[in-house]
C-alpha cells in the first residue's frame, strides 16, 4: 500500500490509535452506531432473531422493528402477493400477516405463506392445480367443497384402479439456498378409505429432466392391530427390504411382510401423519434450491401414484401438495449425514 | 487523462494520507459525489475515518477494484478473501468498519461488515456481550416485549 505520512500525525501503534481516536465517537458499543447501521446488522440475521433481539435494549428494539429490517425478510415480489385488503402500518406487520395466514394466489389455485422463523416461501398447490388422471370423470373423482379446505374445490377420490396425481412448481417461485420438503395433504372421506391399507404408493420428486428421488409412502397408517404383528421370517424380511430398495412389484409380497417392513421403519418408506388441522400429510420427497442455480423455466415435478397393484381404491379427499422448508433441526441432521 | 489525475489522496481524521488509484477510491459513493462536484482538489479529507480503519477500507476497495475489472465479481476467490478479511476483526474494528462503510457509502463493504457482526452474535447472550449492550428496559417492559414476540422464543 502506498502510504504517506502527512502533517503532525504522531501515529504510533495502530492499536492505541484505534482506542483513542474512534470513527464518529465512542463506537465500541453497538447502540452508538446509527440506527440504520444497527438495522443493517439485524437484517443479516433471521426474522426470529430480529424479534428476540428487540428485547435487549430500547435502541436495538427500535432498529429491530424498522421497515428497513423487515423489508429484507419479505420476498421482493411480496407487494403483488399481499391482498389489497390487508391493511398494515409496518413491514413487520405485513410479514407477520403473511406468516400467520396464507393468501390465495394464481386465481385461487395455489396458496402462499412465509415460514415464520426464516421468512422462506411456502406454497400449497391445490388439487385444481394438479394433474389428476381420471380427474374429470365423476365416476372416479369428484370436485367438492369442504369448509376445512383453504381452496374452493378439493378432489374426492370415488374409485380408481389407476391412481396418479402429478404437480409442478416453477423453481423461480421458491426461496434460494433452501432445502424443501414436499407433502401430499389429504384426509379420509368418511370413516375409512378402501384399498390404501398395506398399499405402498410410489412418490417421486425432482427437477424436470433431471434425476429424481423415489420412495414409497403410505396414505393409511400401518396395522395397530397386535394380532397381525411381528410374524415374518428373516428371509422374507430381507426379500421385502430388497423390494423396497429396488422397487419391485409389491403384489409378490403378502400383507404381513409389508407391515413388518413398515414396523422396522425403513428409510425408503414414509408414513402419514396427522397435521392437527383436520388433514393428514405424508412426505413425498425433498429437493434443494441453490443460490442462483435456477434457470428460467426450471421446474420441480412431483408425482404420487399406485398403478402396480391396480386394485380399486377409494375414500380419500385431496386438498393439494404442500412445499415448505425442511425444519432446521432436520436440515442439520441432513448435513451431518 | 494524465497520470496524476488517475491518482487521488485520501486524508484520514488523524492526518494520515493514502495515495490510491481513482478507480479504487470511487467505489465510495461519497467520494464519487465529492469528485463529481469538483468541490475538492486531488486531496480528499475524510474527517470521520481514522487512518487505521481507512487503510483497511482501501485494502478492501483495491481488492474489489481489481476483481471487478476482471468482470468476475462473484468469484469464489473474492468471497473467500472477504471472509478472511473480516474473520479476525475484533468487535471495535468491525463497528468502525461499519461506520466507515456507511459514511463512505460503500454498499458491498457495509453488507459484508454487517453480515460479519450478525454471524458473531447467534445467541441473545452473544448479543449482549459481543455487542456490549446494556439492557435499559424495566422488567415490565422487557416482559411485554417478550410477550409480543413470544413465538420467537419457542423452540
Amino acid at each position: 500500500m502506498e502510504q504517506i505520512q502527512v502533517g503532525d500525525s504522531n501515529s504510533g501503534g495502530g492499536i492505541s490509535r484505534n482506542d483513542s481516536i474512534v470513527v464518529v465517537g465512542a463506537s465500541s458499543r453497538f447502540e452508538t452506531l446509527p440506527e440504520d447501521c444497527i438495522s443493517m446488522v439485524i437484517s443479516h440475521t433471521t426474522p426470529r432473531d430480529a424479534c428476540v433481539v428487540a428485547s435487549v435494549s430500547k435502541a436495538v428494539k427500535s432498529a429491530a422493528q424498522s421497515d428497513l429490517v423487515w423489508e429484507t425478510f419479505l420476498p421482493p415480489e411480496y407487494a403483488s402477493l399481499v391482498p389489497r385488503s390487508l391493511n398494515c402500518s409496518s413491514k413487520k406487520e405485513v410479514y407477520l400477516s403473511l406468516a400467520d395466514d396464507s393468501v390465495l394466489i394464481d386465481d385461487g389455485k395455489k396458496s402462499f405463506w412465509l415460514e415464520k422463523s426464516s421468512g422462506k416461501k411456502c406454497f400449497m398447490l391445490s388439487a385444481m392445480d394438479l394433474t389428476i388422471i381420471w380427474g374429470d370423470s365423476p365416476a372416479y373423482w369428484q370436485w367438492i367443497t369442504v369448509p376445512e379446505s383453504k381452496f374452493e374445490k378439493v378432489a374426492e377420490l370415488r374409485n380408481v384402479c389407476w391412481f396418479e396425481i402429478r404437480g409442478k412448481i416453477s423453481c423461480g417461485m421458491l426461496s434460494k439456498k433452501t432445502h424443501y420438503s414436499v407433502y401430499a395433504v389429504f384426509k379420509r372421506t368418511s370413516n375409512r378409505s378402501h384399498g390404501f391399507d398395506h398399499t405402498p404408493v410410489e412418490a417421486e420428486v425432482g427437477f424436470v429432466g433431471k434425476e429424481t428421488t423415489k420412495k414409497f409412502v403410505f396414505l393409511e397408517p400401518g396395522d395397530t392391530d397386535s394380532r397381525s404383528g411381528y410374524r415374518y421370517s428373516g428371509v422374507s424380511h430381507a426379500a421385502v427390504s430388497r423390494a423396497f430398495r429396488t422397487r419391485r412389484p409389491w403384489m409378490l409380497f403378502p400383507r404381513e411382510e409389508v407391515e413388518a417392513e413398515r414396523k422396522v421403519g425403513s428409510r425408503n418408506v414414509e408414513e402419514p401423519k396427522e397435521r392437527g388441522d383436520g388433514w393428514r400429510e405424508v412426505e413425498l420427497g425433498k429437493f434443494y434450491i441453490d443460490n442462483g442455480g435456477c434457470e428460467d423455466g426450471d421446474e420441480i415435478e412431483i408425482s404420487v401414484m399406485e398403478t402396480q397393484m391396480g386394485h380399486w381404491k377409494s375414500g380419500l379427499i385431496f386438498q393439494g401438495i404442500e412445499i415448505r422448508p425442511v425444519k432446521r433441526q432436520e436440515e442439520e441432521e441432513m448435513v451431518t449425514k | 487523462m494524465s497520470k496524476s489525475e488517475k491518482k487521488i489522496v485520501l486524508k484520514s481524521l488523524d492526518n494520515e494520507a493514502f495515495e490510491v488509484e481513482k478507480a479504487v477510491a470511487l467505489q465510495s459513493q461519497t467520494i464519487w459525489v465529492m469528485c463529481e462536484d469538483k468541490c475538492v482538489g486531488n486531496e480528499i479529507p475524510l474527517e470521520n475515518v481514522t487512518g487505521q480503519i481507512l487503510a483497511k477500507v482501501i485494502d478492501y476497495c483495491k481488492k474489489h477494484a481489481v476483481v471487478d475489472g476482471d468482470g468476475d465479481e462473484s468469484s469464489e476467490e473474492l468471497k473467500n478473501w472477504d471472509t478472511e478479511f473480516t474473520k479476525n476483526m475484533d468487535q471495535s474494528t468491525l463497528f468502525n468498519m461499519i461506520l466507515a462503510a456507511n459514511y463512505l457509502n460503500i454498499k458491498s463493504l457495509l453488507n459484508l461488515t454487517c453480515q460479519a457482526v450478525a454471524d458473531k452474535t447467534k445467541t441473545i447472550d452473544e448479543f449482549h456481550t459481543f455487542l456490549n449492550i446494556e439492557n435499559n428496559f424495566t422488567p415490565e417492559e422487557e416482559a411485554q416485549i417478550c410477550q409480543e414476540n413470544l413465538w420467537a422464543f419457542d423452540d
